[in-house]
């Protein structure tokens, strides 16, 4: 346990915290349990894909190409349940694994093919969602199943669905970076991958891996979408992509690779979605939103970086020197 | 002879990082004409101090006088304008740079114009190599030399500034013999000509050597400070460690006649031509010869690392066609590479996470981390290898240089390879924990494991191999018994390695 919640969790919480009392302060209807069991299902898909974006960026990578692949995905999930009479139990299994699979293509592309992975999911990033429009003619598909909305909309013990997805998908995520072997060589690829050779880790195989997480992830994002609106549509998951990686950073995730805490993510997705939230409740526009979610990502990288500065300033203000005395008291003792 | 006022004087310096004190109190006075040696154990503070006198790191306590006035050293710029010149521990070279360009980065040649004056730089570049008697072109990308060609291109900054105090971090930990003896030269005529010079080392034959004066500190506190006196290896020692220590090589023989590894006339494309030797269960066969010999590229020959042109390995008895690393890796080999930073660490992980890296199967059951074992495991090995207690509560960036060498050969104390491939494991760590490589060096040996040793110390060599082989341009000029060879022996194939290049430069 100690491992997975650490002191790398400490700034993204703060940051939360604060966050969360600004707007409820600043904000009427905040607090409003309608609002807030509609904040959970709104963070839901992009908190879901930033995992397999966060994963990426921990081998050094990063997935542009989320956003495109959700919009491809739903198109393919909707001719499925509508056209092709795809029974919905047999259809989700099928869309997860073509997410994973073309997270493998991507992942196969960049590893082996030695191409970075910005290139190739940018690549990814326009032409998933050009493919996307070759289906139905460019146009949505509509009233897909009856039985979808229920899996985003629905509750279990009064709590939205949602919300379980997130514990176990966090859960699972957590559990594997920091007591798998694969977690462990993910951020060891992630850190030096030199070394990682040195050491017999099969660099180019957990790079791989890392994109099949992240197409698995985005499937089950494009399914929440599908059911979120009970269509596929081309459109979909516009700067989706951008958001999960801004959740990452925002949760401190080193886009060096090889640092960072998942659960951190899934605070930085939470982050960003109350703003956007209390921005929405005072009706800001949507320039505003992106404008202030542009100087939250800033702010985030900038106290990462400017940390020892700050430390230092503040030590200085106070007119203490508290890590020579905390050097001292310990020589001491 | 030093009769001379003190060009700097550094007094009750302190500075803390989050939990340590690693200078407490220091004073040293530095001279004109003077070589003076920092010495002491691993993260005792040497390489902290000399942030604190180059500028990089502000003090937390104390007083710098320069000529007797009281300054402040804001900055790495400041540091230079003040005449200090600073070779650090770790490399500041850019890699991706040309030799000249590295020497001069920052302070250009400019021509009238403003523009870069590129003749100059490489002409200027060269006049600073060749009074070094450094053999490199100056239009060389740096990143493609040896790590010792890249420590002599970091030398060269520094003495390109012309600054009346020069500070060297450890600047011979890469170096070999030949190279060691010139970069002396070159010191001990900066010295004529009115230099100070601060030393950092832990080749203590070498400080013996050419060092005025010392200061010794312990824990980040002076604990000896000499004046003229003589200097002598042994009381060093003393005062390092706060003990006597008798023997310096523990060898133990624990070789056996079974062959397990044979090379067969291999070759390379990067340089390895023609080599064959036999390599026993429980033996240390040693690689002696100079920088750039091609002792490392024989090591990346036998783990996979470069493909063979010619020639095959046998392991025991067995053909073994490597791929890559991972299949070396698999097959029981290990290497230990020179260059730690960057082949070496992960700087994102604390020792545990690096010490297991290349055994993760070892501890792993149907995918799981047995993470308690790995801190057992990995706790026992920080204790007999004496790395600092810090090590398993931050990140290994924070660990002193020689604490991180440590920490890399404990990696493959934790594998279970058969056969390690050591280059330069004693680089850069401290007399004690050398002592405690020597002994796990037995330790392995005696449980049959066989060691490739390669070590530009060469009373190192001599002392802990069973074998040495003399390696010229790539391939073996002479096996014999450590115990035929002399320190002669080996500094004579040096040489002639030397004259042989010279030659080859004149004829081509
Ligand atoms: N950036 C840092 N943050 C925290 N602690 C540090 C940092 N740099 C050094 N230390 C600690 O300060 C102490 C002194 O380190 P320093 O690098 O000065 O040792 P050193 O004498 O140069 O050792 P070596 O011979 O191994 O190079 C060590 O305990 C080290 O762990
Ligand atoms: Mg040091």
């Amino acid at each position: 346990m100690k491992r997975i919640f650490d002191a790398q969790l400490i700034g993204p919480f703060a940051a939360l915290v604060i966050v969360s009392l600004v707007v409820a302060l600043t904000t009427e209807r905040f607090l409003n349990p309608g609002n807030l069991s509609n904040l959970s299902l709104q963070v839901s898909i992009v908190a879901l894909i930033a995992i397999g974006s966060t994963i990426v960026i921990f081998a050094a990578g990063i997935d542009l190409s989320s956003g495109s692949m959700v919009a491809l995905l739903t198109m393919i999930f909707a001719l499925m349940l509508k056209f092709v009479g795809v029974p919905l139990v047999l259809a989700v299994p099928l869309i997860l694994v073509a997410g994973a699979f073309l997270g493998l293509l991507l992942g196969l592309i960049t590893a082996y093919g030695r191409i970075p992975s910005f290139i190739t999911t940018l690549a990814a990033l326009i032409a998933f969602r050009g493919l996307a429009l070759t289906f139905n003619n460019g146009s949505p598909i509509f009233s897909l199943d009856p039985a979808l909305e229920p899996l985003f909309y629905g509750k279990f013990v009064g709590i939205p669905l949602p919300f379980f997805y997130l514990v176990f998908f966090y859960g699972l995520a957590a559990f594997t970076m920091n007591f798998t072997k694969l977690g462990r060589e993910i951020y060891a690829v992630g850190g030096n991958p030199a070394a990682a050779v040195l050491t017999g880790i099969n660099v180019r195989k957990v790079q791989a891996i890392t994109f099949v997480i992240a197409g698995f992830m985005t499937a089950v994002g494009a399914v929440l979408m599908s059911a979120r609106l009970n269509s596929g549509s081309p459109n979909y998951g516009q700067t989706l992509e951008l958001q999960a990686i801004a959740a990452a950073v925002v949760g401190g995730a080193s886009l060096a690779g090889g640092r960072g805490n998942i659960l951190a993510t899934l605070m930085g997705a939470m982050t960003i979605v109350i703003v956007q939230n209390g921005l929405n409740l005072n009706a800001a526009p949507s320039s505003v939103q992106n404008i202030v979610l542009g100087l939250i990502i800033l702010l985030a990288v900038g106290i990462d970086m400017w940390r020892t500065e700050i430390s230092a300033l503040v030590a200085r203000v106070s007119g203490r020197k508290p890590e020579a005395e905390a050097a001292a008291g310990k020589k001491a003792g | 002879m030093n009769a001379s006022k003190p060009l700097w004087e550094f007094v009750d310096i302190s500075n803390a990082y989050p939990g340590v004190l690693a200078n407490d109190s220091v004073c040293i006075k530095l001279l004109a004409r003077s070589i003076h040696g920092l010495l002491g154990e691993n993260g005792c503070g040497k390489s902290t101090m000399i942030k604190t006198l180059s500028g990089v790191k502000q003090p937390d306590g104390g007083q710098i006088l320069k000529d007797g006035q009281p300054v402040q050293i804001p900055s790495p710029q400041a540091a230079r304008a003040m005449g200090i010149a600073t070779v650090f521990q770790e490399f500041s070279i850019v890699p991706t740079l040309s030799v000249g360009e590295n020497i001069f980065l920052g302070n250009m040649p400019r021509s009238s114009l403003g523009v870069v004056d590129w003749k100059r730089v490489h002409s200027d570049a060269a006049a600073v190599l060749a009074e070094m008697e450094v053999d490199i072109s100056t239009e060389a990308i740096t990143g493609q030399l040896s790590v010792g060609e890249q420590q002599l291109v970091e030398i060269a900054k520094a003495v390109a500034m012309r600054a009346s105090m020069i500070v060297l971090d450890e600047p011979t930990a890469a170096l070999g013999e030949d190279e060691i003896e010139r970069l002396h030269q070159l010191l001990r005529t900066m010295r004529s000509k009115g230099t100070g010079i601060l030393y950092v080392s832990h080749r203590l034959d070498e400080v013996e050597r050419i060092v005025d004066e010392v200061t010794i500190l312990r824990n980040g506190r002076v604990v000896r400070a000499s004046g003229e006196t003589k200097i002598n290896v042994r009381e060093i020692v003393t005062a390092m460690v706060g003990e006597d220590i008798g023997e310096h090589y523990p060898k133990e023989r624990n070789a056996a006649d079974e062959v397990v590894l044979e090379a067969q006339g291999i070759a390379t494309s990067a340089g390895v031509n023609d080599v064959s030797f036999e390599l026993r269960r429980g033996e240390v066969l040693g690689l002696g010869g100079v920088l750039g010999s091609g002792r490392t590229e024989i090591a990346r020959a036998l783990f996979g690392t470069d493909g063979l042109t010619a020639g095959r390995v046998v392991l025991n008895g067995r053909p073994a066609a490597f791929r890559g690393e991972m299949d070396a890796i698999r097959a029981g080999l290990a290497l230990v590479p020179e260059n730690r930073k960057f082949d070496g660490l992960f700087f994102n992980f604390r020792a545990s996470g690096n010490i297991t890296a290349a055994s993760l199967g070892k501890l792993t059951r149907f995918g799981l981390l047995d993470l308690k074992r790995e801190e057992q495991a990995t706790q026992g090995l920080i204790d007999d290898l004496d790395i600092s207690a810090q090590a398993e509560e931050k990140t290994v960036n924070f660990l002193s240089g020689g604490n991180q060498q440590k920490t890399v050969i404990a990696r493959w104390l934790f594998s279970s390879a058969e056969i390690l491939i050591l280059d330069e494991p004693t680089q850069g760590i401290d007399i004690g924990a050398k002592i405690a490589v020597y002994n796990l060096i037995n330790e392995l040996t005696r449980d049959g494991k066989s060691i490739i040793l390669i070590s530009s110390d060469h009373d190192e060599l001599l002392a802990m191999s069973d074998r040495i082989a003399v390696v010229q341009q790539g391939t073996i000029r002479r096996i014999a018994d450590a115990a035929e060879l002399n320190h002669d022996d080996l500094v004579r194939a040096s040489a002639e390695t030397g004259r042989n290049r010279e030659q080859g430069e004149v004829l081509a």
